[in-house]
This record gives structure tokens, sequence and C-alpha cells, in this order.
């Protein structure tokens, strides 16, 4: 029947209705044979692994290599935080690798989420950093879950021009002359732990009851000095920007961005210890095994020295991958608060506080939420 | 249908008639089977979408969480977690004390025993209730977090309905042409995503927002107010704005019932435009403004997309801390726990409010 005759009979009532239930069948059965078609076209795609990571981790730049070899990007899904992406995971969703930071990894493993990882497959894993290939709490019976891909440190920006400190501290969030002109980050690891830094704890991340009474009072009475809790760095980078905070907890890369525009800001190292992440890739337990091979070569060109230079530059981020600083001018470096040479860097890593797995972490997490709820 | 009543008698006891036949019968001939067999589809989905949800929520609430796994042995451990904020046993202990002190009516052998009764009843509310204050003064924040959320919702349904009621009323009594296109015009805000209107709020009353700059540049405000952004007032507003539309509706729909003779009838007996508004509009709206509320209420009592983005500190509500616990926090049980007496206070107060307006129509009438 042709389309015009078919509209025609419609419209004038004449259409039987045995033919109209053909023709519906059939618009019916095309559409569900689309995706079929399509996916037989486009081979290629299913071969790649599922990466499941943080936003902003889609660059090419992270794993020029890959593309490089296979001619285009692996598939990505992402998370926003990694209580997220682990109450995902732990509800059946089977991505082929993640990449949650060092302090996650044993909570992970322990929910059988990882699967051991070759490091003799990996080409550029002797050129790695003897500080991140010794990140505390990964290899658990000779075995390794998790390998370190990028490292940088926890700490505060502060507004030059609109903070008079003496020495630099995490005191100043707690400085009640900028009294509601102060941000923190909304998590554990990055809010809490400041709390616990500057109130002293021997071991922040294995406080005793007495380091998390002082911690939760430290908290209280930051609160009220507080304009936000926010995990979303665009907000405090553009409240910092405009004035309305004076001080935040960030990470490198916002203290590097609003430097390149020209906000007069500084990333402090404060006195009692800034606080150094790692965050790297795991290979899940239930990836796809046919796979694991282009998995492995993903995970060796996140660990390049090309990709290294990239986030060094763009993001501010310390990489994984000595040779990388070596391809750095000195001066880019020290703008980003990074050393030049291996054994400085080892150093340098060592003598942060290196964020490990939280000790009670439930139970810190509920404190956490009561203080923010005004307890 | 043909196969349903048999047109011919069957010969009783001669012919044996097929199992599905005889099923068929059966359940044909049953009123209420029929009913819900009809019902089947709807009742399916109501099972599968509602219940079984609330069932399992309320299942973990009698859980406990250890580590990554749920101890299922049944407890009430985290219903009092969220009254007191104390463990089990610490609460028994001095509830121990509670129901000594309870009982001493019961041991006045002066009374008769409905008076001890009473009297147990008259000492003993108090009693529990300033226990529960006293414990709350440091320690319950989680009834006072849904207190301070039903406190915000009450604020944001005040403030819709009273916002909506002129639209209704223009649309319903002043708009004669074209009806359709003013309820769609009222509808357009929310044909973009919630969060966009959430955002929307944030870029008008940020730091450096449309509103203190624009004050900024008139000259009326040296530095740009603070309280609009990340406060109470900053969350009452933009789920005011939200929820608009779920309020304008109904008020409309109930305005537009009225029988306009009854406002002639009321003018011709010496009602003046505010008197006879207050004694025949605004009755004969009645259900249009309750649906409203109702609709507005219920649901930003548990919101927590809006408090998260522009609530800041002071303006945190109870479903932020319930998705932490089913987030960060990893306390599924408590999460639960705390989401059915969220629920059972709504319920209450839902039916408080029900009751008080049918018993101010009734004054009214």
């Amino acid at each position: 029947m042709e389309g015009n005759e078919f509209l025609d009979k419609l419209a004038s009532g004449k259409i039987r209705r045995r033919d109209f239930n053909k023709i519906l069948a059939g618009a019916g059965l095309s559409l569900i044979s689309i995706p079929l078609i399509s996916r037989s076209g486009k081979a290629a795609v299913e071969d790649h692994p599922l990466i499941f990571t943080w936003a902003g981790y889609e660059e090419e730049g992270f794993i020029q290599n890959y593309i490089d070899q296979y001619g285009e990007a692996p598939n990505y899904t992402f998370f926003g935080d990694e209580e997220e992406a682990f109450a995902k995971l732990r509800a059946g969703f089977k991505p082929d690798i993640t990449m949650p930071c060092s302090y996650k990894i044993p909570q992970w493993r322990d929910a059988g989420l990882l699967a051991p990882i070759d490091t003799s497959r990996l080409s550029n894993w002797p050129d790695c950093l003897e500080a991140v290939k010794n990140v505390p709490g990964i290899v658990v019976n000779g075995q390794r879950h998790w390998v370190c891909v990028d490292w940088a440190q926890t700490s505060i920006t502060y507004r030059t021009d609109l903070v008079e400190i003496e020495e630099e501290s995490w005191g100043l969030l707690w400085d009640e002359r900028y009294a509601g002109r102060l941000a923190m980050i909304d998590s554990l690891i990055d809010g809490v732990m400041v709390a616990a830094i500057y109130g002293g704890a021997k071991d922040p991340y294995d406080m005793t009851a007495e380091e998390v009474q002082r911690t939760k009072e430290l908290l209280q009475e930051q609160l009220p000095l507080l304009r936000f809790y926010s995990n979303d760095m665009t907000t405090v980078q553009q409240a910092l920007a405009s004035g309305e905070i004076v001080a935040g907890v960030t990470w490198n890369d916002s203290a590097l961005w609003l430097q390149e525009d020209g906000v007069p800001v500084k990333f402090m190292n404060p006195k009692e210890g800034a606080m150094t992440w790692t965050c790297g890739i795991s290979l899940q337990a239930d990836a796809d095994p046919a796979k694991i091979d282009r998995a492995y070569d993903l995970i060796d060109a996140m660990l390049s020295p090309e990709a290294g230079v990239y986030e060094i530059m763009e993001w501010g981020y310390g990489h994984a991958n000595k040779k990388a600083f070596e391809m750095v001018d000195e001066a880019d470096l020290r703008k980003r608060g990074l050393p030049k040479n291996p054994e400085d860097i080892d150093r340098f890593l060592a003598s942060g506080s290196f964020q490990a797995a939280i000790q009670n972490e439930p139970e810190l997490q509920m404190m956490f939420e009561e203080v923010k709820a005004g307890l | 249908m043909a196969e349903r009543v048999a047109p011919v008698p069957a010969p009783v006891g001669k012919v044996r008639l097929g199992l599905t036949t005889r099923l068929r019968a059966v359940t044909l001939r049953s009123e209420p089977i029929r009913g819900y067999a009809l019902l089947s589809p709807t009742l399916g989905l109501m099972i599968l979408a509602l219940a079984l949800p609330i069932g399992l929520l309320i299942t973990f609430s009698f859980w406990t969480q250890v580590y990554l796994d749920f101890d299922r042995s049944f407890t009430f451990g985290r219903y009092i977690k969220f009254f007191t904020n104390t463990e089990y046993s610490k609460f028994f202990e001095s509830w121990y004390w509670i129901s000594l002190a309870l009982a001493i009516p019961l041991f006045v052998p002066a009374f008769p025993w409905k008076r001890r009764l009473g009297a147990l009843l008259i000492v003993g509310y108090p009693a529990i209730a300033f226990y529960l204050i006293g414990l709350s003064v440091e320690k319950a924040i989680y009834p006072m977090l849904l207190w301070k959320s039903i406190k915000i919702s009450g604020a944001v349904t005040l403030a819709t309905v009273v916002l909506a009621y002129p639209m209704a009323y223009f649309i319903a009594f002043h708009v004669k042409k074209n009806k359709l296109i003013w309820l769609i015009l009222i509808t357009v805000p929310f044909w973009t995503s919630y969060l966009l209107r959430v955002f929307a709020w944030k870029i008008i009353l940020g730091y450096n927002g449309v509103f203190n700059s624009g004050l900024m540049s008139l000259g009326l405000i040296e530095e740009p107010f603070m309280f609009l952004l990340y406060s109470q007032f900053a969350v009452v507003l933009t789920l005011a704005h939200a929820w608009a539309a779920f309020a304008i509706l109904p008020i409309y729909v109930s305005l537009e019932k009225i029988d306009r003779s009854l406002l002639e009838a009321a003018t011709d007996l010496g009602d003046g435009p505010v008197a006879r508004f207050l004694r025949v509009t605004l009755p004969l709206s009645m259900p249009g403004v309750i649906a409203a509320s109702l609709l507005v209420f219920i649901p930003t009592v548990g919101d927590y997309v809006t408090p998260n983005l522009v609530g800041g500190t002071t303006g945190i509500m109870i479903g932020n801390i319930i998705q932490s616990m089913f987030g960060k926090a990893n306390n599924w049980p408590l999460g639960g726990a705390s989401s059915v007496i969220s629920m059972i206070a709504i319920t209450a107060l839902i039916c408080a409010f029900l009751w008080l307006t049918k018993r101010m129509k009734r004054q009214i009438a």
C-alpha cells in the first residue's frame, strides 16, 4: 500500500481494520529493529572497555596513547562522588574499569568489587614514583587492586587581597574576622579531615574517641562561620572570584585556574600540613574478560608521561610517572607548587598526610551530617 | 460475551465439564473476583510501584547496618535512635527509672482504679514529653530537623497558595477569551527542568546576581545582601516558585466552578466586594485551596535538591539527611526509619489539617 493511498483511506475512514493493524505492526517492528541494525554496523564500540569515573576524566589528554592505538576513545560513564559510585556498583552496575581514590580501596575491596592488577603488563609501571607505588593500604597479600594515576593536595585557596594572615594555617577556616565568607568541601575526606588535622589529631584517619569529639566541636564552631558546604568546585571558584568568599578548601586545579584568570589567590601550604590525595584506576572484578587486554592498554596510557604532562599543565595535579616531570619546565612546576626532581617528589609526597581509608567511616559520616543539620 | 452465560441450562450430573470451564464459571460468578480481575493491571502497578517499596522501607527500618551488610534481626533501635539519638541500651537504662516514676500513681491506694489510671495518664504524658524534650535539647537532632522541614514547607505552602490565588482568580473571573492560552502561559516555567529553575534562582539571588548587582548599580546598597542566597529564605522562595503551577491549577478549577449567580445574589443582598469574596467566593473555593496546600506541602517536606543547592548551612532539611543515610553514611535502616517517621508525621499533620478545615467549614456554614 502506498503511503499517500494509506493516508487518503485513513482520512476518508475507508481503511479496513486488518490493513490498519498490519501497518501498525510494520511500524512497530521497524522501530524495534533500528537498534539491532545500527549495533552490527558499529561493532568496535562494543569492544572498548567501559570506564566509570569522575566527570572531567573523559578529556582525551588523559588517554591520548589509547586513542592513537585504537583510533577512538573508550566508553565512559560518570559519578559525582565515590559514595554514589559505590552505591551504584553495589546495586549491580558492571563497568570494566573504575577510578576511585586510594582511601576508598579497602572498602571497595571488602565489597568484592575489585580484581587484582598485574603490573608486569604495564609498560610505564617501572617509571612510576616510589611514593605512589607504596601508597599505604593498597597491596594486600601481595595483590594490588589499584594503581595510582595522579596525586595533588587538598588545601585552602585564599584571596591574597582580602585576607591578612601572619602564617599559613588551617586556622583561617575558623577565623571569625571572615565569618560568612569561608567555604568547606562537603565530604568526609576533604572536610571533616581538615578539622581533624587542625584539631591536632595524631592520625586523622584513625581517630580516638577524644579526637573525634574535638573534631566535632571544631566543626560545630565552624558551621556559623561558613557560607556553604559544597562539592561543586565551580561554585567555590566563582565565589572566590567574586569575593563572596575569601577562603575555601579546594584542590590544586581551582587555584591554578583562578590564577590564570587573573584572580589574586594563593594555594596555601598550611603549617599543620596539607593533605595529599592520590587517585587512580582499578579493574572491576566483573570486568568483561574479552576487554581485559584493552583495559590494560588504557591503564598504561593513563600512566604514560604524555598523559602526565597534560595533567600537570592543564590540571596542576602531580602525576604518577616521574618522566612527566622531566618533560615540564621547572617554572611551570613551581607555579603549580610541584617539585622537579624525583627524590624531591618522593620526599614531598612523604611529608604530606596521605589520605588513607577512614576508620569508623559510617559513624563519622553520621556525626558530620548531624553537625551540618545543626546539632 | 457468549461463553459467559450458557444459553441452555446444563443437565446436572450428566455432562462433566472441563476444569477450565468450571474454573471460569466459578470466577465469573464471584463479584469480588471479577472486580479485582478488572482492576488487576492498575492494582499490579500500584503494588509494584508503591506498596512494595514502602514495604521494603519499613522492613529495612527494623534492621541494623553492620558495615556493608545488614543484621536482619528485628529491632526498634533505629526508631529510638531517631527520637533520642542515643543507643538502644542506654535508652532503656534511663527508661527503667522513668517507668518506675510513672508507676507511682498506681500505688496510691486512696483512689479507685479509674482515677489511678487517670492520674497515670495525667502524670505520664507530660513525663514522657518532658523526658523526650530533655533529651531533645542537646540530642534529638532528627525530630528537630523534621520539625524544621515541616515549618519550612508550611511557609512554602502558605507563600505558594497566597501568591497563586490572585493568579487563579484573575484567570477564572477576568479572562474572558482564550483561557487555555493563559493556563498554558502559567505552565511555561515548568517546561524547563526543576534543576534549571533552582539554578535560575541562584543566579537571581547570588552575591553578584541580578538582584544584588541591580541594587548596587542603583546605589541603594554598598555591599551585596548575603542573606538572599544560602538561607532558609532562599529555600522558601525557590520552592514556592517551583511548585506554583501545582497551586494555581486546582484553585483555578474550583473558582471556575463557582456559580456566578451566587455572586449576583450576594451583591443584591447588600454585600460589598470584600464581604462577597469572604462569604461566598473564598468558602466555595476552599476545596481547591486545600488540594493546592496538600499538593505543595507533601512533596516539599522531603525535598533535598533545593536545600542542597540554595540552603547553605542553615537551610538543611530532613530530606538531605535521609539522602545521605542512603548514600554517603550508608545506613539504610536509619534512613528507612527516618522516612517512615516522616511519612507518619506528615500523614498526621494532613489529617489534622483536613479535620480543621472541615470544622471551619461547618462554622462558616
